[in-house]
């Protein structure tokens, strides 16, 4: 495995952006939706403290994944009916924006709320709005919905992926998985330039 | 017949009180004047302030040792400008005002240091009593004056924040006081 990618999968830095990030989406996910029912108290305000803290991880992560995505080419698209590719890219590209625009609208909402925001206690960043408690309702709101729309896309995305690898036992997941190794693919045939 | 000891006690008190009434006793004129403090949280800085203290004072930088502040804070009133903050200040974690509603701060005497005014005092808060010391910066004004002191102190020291908050990489360990007096001549 290189740290490229190449035709048949993607190389080691692609991949350690994406696990890490479904990571962080995993903890940050299930920590979001615990903590809102804690009542006060200093466990409470270090839980959402490392929420914040990864959730500013996250954010920053997936900028640097999308600059590598830009400069690195992606392996070529496993054999499947056009829909599906096209169904496919689209869901990524909904999974990008949705993967920036969440830790975003946490950010806005914990500035409209007037918290400070501090990455795991190095360093604060500045606000990104002035303090309004009537707008950090709807920056929670926004925050929340987009949680879940995320939620329905990450259904559509794990279950494309088992689909691809349980019923098509094609390439698709192989070629991501950490030690995944790729099946000599169909579509490598007579297809080297 | 006066025994020898009371003679000298009467003495002593003539002498001393013409010096008890050199320094000036002043009213504090509000609004203008204010009791406020600071701490960090989460590595940024909030500031807070009592809406509900009394002072007297009684000073004249020329007469230091018949000077006197006598503050009272009605530690209820406290406002940060955080509702979260502000609900839980008066509770029994921090203030715990319903045990100890006010907090207390009288001059024991002053002293010059590198050519400010330092006011040596105690301060009861929270069932504690400390020694705190504060700067003073005395501006006479017509018959009135503006006082304006600050200081330092351990929010530990006086179980401010003690228990599960005593953390002090979350909330700071110094709370820094100032007080902006506008002092009107009684």
């Amino acid at each position: 495995m290189t740290f490229r990618n190449d035709h048949h999968q993607w190389g080691a830095v692609a991949k350690f952006f994406h696990w890490i990030i479904a990571l962080g989406i995993l903890g940050n996910g299930i920590w979001g939706l615990l903590m809102t029912g804690m009542s006060p108290s200093m466990a409470k305000i270090n839980v959402y403290a490392l929420h914040k803290s990864i959730g500013l991880t996250v954010l920053a992560l997936v900028l640097l994944r999308m600059a590598w995505r830009l400069g690195d080419r992606a392996p070529r698209d496993e054999p499947m009916p056009h829909w599906q590719r096209w169904a496919a890219h689209a869901t990524h590209v909904l999974l990008y924006v949705l993967i920036v625009a969440i830790p975003l609208s946490g950010w806005w909402f914990n500035s409209l709320h007037g918290f400070p925001l501090q990455w795991f206690k190095l360093f604060n960043l500045p606000a990104l709005a002035a303090k309004n408690e009537h707008m950090a309702h709807v920056a929670h709101a926004v925050h929340e919905y987009l949680f879940w729309l995320l939620v329905l896309v990450l259904v559509a995305h794990v279950g494309a992926a088992i689909k691809h690898h349980v019923f098509d036992r094609d390439n698709v997941l192989r070629r991501m998985l950490p030690f995944g190794r790729p099946l000599p693919s169909s579509s490598d045939q007579g297809d080297r330039s | 017949m006066m025994s020898h000891r009371l003679r000298q006690l009467f003495v002593l008190a003539t002498l001393a009180l013409p010096f008890a009434s050199l320094a000036a006793d002043y009213s504090v004129k509000q609004p203008g004047s204010t009791l406020g403090f600071s701490d960090t949280f989460q590595g940024a800085r909030f500031d807070g302030h009592f809406a509900k203290w009394n002072a007297a004072i009684s000073y004249d930088p020329a007469h230091l040792s018949s000077s006197k502040f006598d503050v009272t804070v009605d530690l209820a009133s406290a406002k940060t400008g955080d509702s979260d903050r502000d609900g839980a200040l008066p509770g029994p974690d921090f203030f715990d005002t319903a045990k100890y509603p006010q907090a207390h701060f009288v001059t024991t005497g002053f002293h010059q240091a590198g050519g400010k005014v330092i006011a040596d005092g105690r301060l009861t808060l929270r069932g504690v009593t400390r020694p705190v010391s504060l700067t003073v910066d005395f501006k006479p004004d017509g018959s009135g004056a503006t006082l304006d002191v600050s200081g330092t102190l351990k929010r530990l020291d006086f179980g401010v924040g003690g228990g599960q908050y005593a953390d002090t990489s979350v909330i700071g360990a110094d709370v820094k006081i100032t007080a902006h007096l506008v002092l009107a001549a009684k």
